[in-house]
């Protein structure tokens, strides 16, 4: 959970600061390289990390002024309800991020077995 | 093992990173498009808030701004530098992305950001010579110093404004189709000056009419294509009275000697598609800016005689193709020597269209025939010498280089003659946008140097009818019926405009290339063109039609806009008294089908008796019952219409021999005389009858049982799909018709021909009635919102209200300090540093 928390501080921060959108992956592949136990846990962590942030962020935009063009949005991609725009968000975040901190994980398995 | 997990591994982040961080085809990088932080979920309504002061950089003094309820901006600045310097800040505030995507499209430019899918139109725009126009006109633009101090400011403010976007301030379209705006430049305001050119001045009919008279001779044709229609009222009333001595008007020479086996030689079988072969591919296609006749506007004035309170009062809708964002945004500009409030191209500085404390003016277009092709004689295939006066002169290339976003720049050699480029080479295939005559010429006024700004700076500024007059001797292309009232009682019209000395005809056909009787020789002087002041009869207007009857000395061109909407217009305005503001509002959302009010009885009392299902009996009644009036829920005007196509399909298509692929057909004046004046006449006859001779009677019988069935199959059994607004399905699509943006299947009365002319995509794009009394009043309306975000609630609120004939009375403010309760936020903006 602590790790969770850690993960999703860092990239809030670097996305308030920067316009990139690819911190959803660096954060993940560095908590992975460095500090994830295992695999999955490396995988989970940064699955939800990040798609907790932007399900968190998208969800508050949706609610505070961003509902109409989410809604054209959805229509440009074919989805039938503007909410689904959230959903999609936070997957595409989560899923990223998680793919990132697994392959951060394994990388660092090849210089370093380990612990166990 | 691990070797092996952590290579895919990275191979599959890799692959999700790279997928997300690019485009594929027109798929958008999803990545930045989706980052919460700076991706589209940036782009909602809380932008809409109004910033109490702004820094820009450039301003000499303070410039403050007013914002209405409908979002419209009052810009009050202390000298003209500051006020077009505002003018450009906020435009770019409102329309940034459409400001710089329409440049884009008419610089030939759209392949740089939607790649290999926009290389066809780029070719095209550049191949017609719409960048080199802007060229020339650019160079205009910049030799005089008023209109260069003008362009100069807005450019500043542009860019400006462009200096202080984040990428997440960004316009979403910039998000969805990943790229960035770039420096905004006095080039590509020249550009949406030839884009409106290219809408409103480049339609044309030569190749087809080549053809067609190549197969049925240029008697036939002046019969079915005349000079002097019959049932249109010419802009100009023919009892107006010539106020100059006209010059001496060219005439025919051995010129046209033998062209008929020529044109019959030349051409590719597809010459024949119709330039408004509609393109529906989706994606990013054409916007198809065209314009033929029945598509138009409507101006008229009246003068205090005709109006309960007295005062002049003037209205005007102009047509276009409906776009969101809209084609236009409501602005006043006020400053030392002016106060100016109307509508505005967000690309453009000044007021287009409008009125101030003591005029009003207002455009329809003009449709004359500025725009020729020659055909050209070449010595070889390499096309580096064409025949001219029996010598060999040289051309010249200009190569145009189109970057292709995700592949090779395309290096595209335009050849030039001295009439101008060659569009379409005798071995390529037709293009879509237009009927382009292979290996010929293309001589177009907008190609020339012109500064129609100046004509705005001067209508923006003008106090009366002197001012007005000598605004529009700057006013080249595209020729506009520009109507004018002002408060001391003057009602007006110009039909204005830079045309070439003509002989009669002249221009209609394929001119010949190589011959130099065939080119235009000289201009009509800017005070002979046709024009009326406060003429007997009270009031003035137009509705793209003839401008003039046989009377005016000079010929400026043949194919207008039906007769419908004029003889509308001067049929209500004949018989008005009384008039006011409010009934203008109204008028201009008239519908009445005049066309259909003149031949349906005829039409129906021929096939009496003859329908034989049950939905042609409905059919019947329905059209019987008919109030003539194209409302969306009635199903009478779908009938109609399609009762109206066959007739006239089964009554010229037959006419067309030889090698004609289209026969094209004749005004619907034509039609309607045929109809009620010579219902025995032999275009009735069925060419492909021997022995037999048809009649209207019988024609009328197959054409309405062919529309019944026409109907049944395209829209299923006889009921509520019938209805004329469904059928219709007026559109509003994005400019660069991403889907979601636009507004679909609009249900709003009117038609093409009705002065309410709401057709599927072209329509009023904005509606006005100006008041010219003490304190000048006006009603106004368009077919969008001020605000281009697709996000923001002034995106397209004002749409609803358009579709069901509403105007809204115009905010009009003396000073910045005028309380108004309209009046929802104020904005102080200052230089900076």
């Amino acid at each position: 959970m602590t790790a969770v928390l850690m993960c999703l501080l860092a990239m809030l921060g670097l996305q308030l600061l920067t316009p990139y959108w690819w911190w959803v992956m660096i954060v993940p592949f560095a908590f992975g390289a460095a500090a994830a136990r295992s695999g999955w846990k490396a995988f989970g962590t940064c699955f939800f990390a990040a798609g907790l942030l932007w399900l968190g962020t998208s969800l508050f935009l949706y609610l505070t002024g961003s509902g109409l063009i989410a809604s054209r949005m959805a229509s440009m991609f074919g989805l039938g309800k503007s909410w689904l725009m959230v959903v999609v968000t936070a997957l595409i975040a989560a899923v990223a991020a998680g793919v990132s901190g697994y392959t951060g994980y394994v990388v660092r398995t090849l210089v370093k077995k380990p612990a166990k | 093992m691990r070797w092996v997990r952590a290579i895919v591994s990275l191979v599959l982040a890799a692959t999700v990173f790279w997928g997300l961080d690019n485009r594929h085809g027109t798929f958008p990088a999803q990545g930045k498009l989706l980052n919460p932080f700076a991706g589209f979920w940036q782009n909602g309504s809380r932008s809409d808030a109004v910033p109490e002061k702004l820094v820009v950089p450039g301003l000499r003094d303070e410039v403050r701004v007013v914002w209405d309820a409908r979002r419209v901006p009052h810009i009050f600045a202390r000298n003209d530098h500051d006020l077009y310097l505002a003018q450009g800040y906020i435009a770019a505030s409102l329309r940034l992305w459409q400001m710089e995507f329409q440049a884009l499209y008419t610089a030939g430019r759209i392949s740089e950001v939607v790649g290999p899918v926009g290389l066809k139109q780029d070719i095209f725009t550049r191949r017609f010579g719409l960048p080199w126009a802007a060229e020339n006109t650019v160079r205009a633009l910049r030799d005089h110093p008023k209109t260069r101090e003008i362009v100069d400011a807005f450019t500043s403010g542009v860019n400006a404004y462009i200096r202080t976007l984040d990428r997440k301030d960004l316009p979403v379209e910039y998000k969805i189709l990943d790229y960035r705006p770039e420096p905004w430049t006095d080039y590509k305001c020249a550009l949406l000056l030839k884009a409106m050119s290219y809408s409103l001045a480049s339609y044309n009919r030569d190749a087809i009419m080549t053809k067609a008279r190549a197969a049925l001779g240029e008697e036939t044709l002046d019969r079915l294509f005349p000079f002097f229609p019959p049932l249109v009222p010419p802009v100009i009333p023919p009892e107006t009275l010539l106020d100059f001595t006209p010059l001496p008007v060219p005439t025919r020479s051995g010129a046209e000697r033998g062209r008929g086996n020529k044109d019959g030689e030349s051409g590719h079988p597809a010459d024949s598609r119709l330039s408004s072969t509609p393109s529906d591919a989706g994606g990013f296609e054409s916007p198809g800016y065209r314009t033929g006749p029945g598509i138009g506007s409507n101006n008229w004035a009246l003068s205090g005689k005709l109006t309960r309170d007295g005062f002049p009062i003037l209205s005007n809708d102009m047509h276009l193709e409906l776009s969101l964002p809209a084609i236009w945004y409501e602005v006043q500009l006020s400053a030392p020597g002016v106060n100016v409030r109307g509508v505005a191209f967000p690309a453009v500085p000044l007021a287009v269209a409008g009125y101030n404390e003591d005029v009003a003016w207002g455009f329809t277009n003009g449709t004359d025939d500025v725009l020729d092709w020659y055909d050209i004689t070449f010595k070889d295939d390499s096309r580096t010498e064409y025949l001219y006066g029996g010598e060999w002169r040289k051309t010249t290339v200009r190569e145009e280089k189109i970057k292709v976003r995700g592949g090779a720049t395309v290096v595209d050699r335009v050849v030039f003659t001295h009439h101008g480029p060659v569009v379409r080479q005798k071995d390529e295939p037709p293009f879509i946008n237009m009927n382009v005559p292979p290996d010929a010429a293309l001589r177009w006024l907008a190609h020339d140097a012109s500064n129609e700004l100046l004509t705005l700076y001067a209508l923006n500024r003008a106090r009366n009818y002197a001012d007005y007059v000598q605004a529009l001797e700057t006013w080249d292309c595209p020729a506009q019926n520009i109507v004018y009232a002002d408060r001391e009682g003057t009602i007006a019209i110009w039909h204005d405009g830079k045309f070439p000395l003509r002989w009669k005809g002249q221009g209609r056909y394929v001119l010949d290339g190589s011959d130099p009787a065939d080119e235009w020789r000289g201009w009509i002087p800017h005070g002979q063109v046709p024009h009326v002041k406060n003429p007997e009869r009270g009031f003035i207007s137009s509705a793209n039609q003839l401008p003039t009857g046989p009377d005016y000395p000079y010929y400026v061109g043949w194919d207008y806009a039906s007769f419908e909407r004029a003889a509308r217009i001067n049929e209500i305005l004949a018989a008005a008294r009384d008039v006011t503001p409010s009934d203008m509002v109204g008028m201009q959302a008239d519908v009445l089908d005049i066309r259909a009010r003149a031949i349906l009885p005829r039409l129906l009392d021929s096939i009496k008796g003859k329908p034989a299902t049950e939905a042609e009996k409905k059919s019947f009644e329905e059209l019987r019952a008919w109030n003539f009036e194209a409302r969306a829920a009635l199903i009478a005007p779908t009938i109609f219409r399609e009762f109206w196509n066959e007739l006239n399909r089964l009554t010229w298509e037959d006419e067309k021999t030889r090698d004609m692929e289209r026969m094209p057909w004749p005004a619907s004046q034509v039609m309607v005389d045929q109809i009620l004046n010579h219902p025995e006449g032999n275009f009735f006859d069925d060419a492909g009858t021997d022995g037999t001779v048809e009649t209207l009677t019988d024609l009328a019988e197959l054409a309405f049982r062919a529309a019944v069935a026409n109907l049944e199959k395209r829209l299923g059994p006889w009921g509520d799909a019938w209805r004329w607004g469904k059928v219709k399905g007026t559109r509003l699509r994005h400019v660069a018709r991403i889907p979601g943006f636009g507004r679909e299947k609009l249900e709003a009365d009117g038609v093409g021909h009705v002065i309410g002319a709401i057709d599927t995509v072209w329509a009023p794009s904005w509606r006005m009635v100006v008041e010219l009394g003490p304190e000048v009043k006006a009603w106004g309306n368009y077919p969008g919102g001020q605000s281009g975000n697709p996000g923001s609630r002034f995106y397209d609120d004002f749409v609803d209200d358009w579709a069901s004939g509403k105007s809204y009375e115009l905010v009009f403010l003396r000073s910045a300090d005028e309380p108004d309760p309209r009046i929802v936020g104020r904005t102080v903006m200052r230089g900076g540093k």
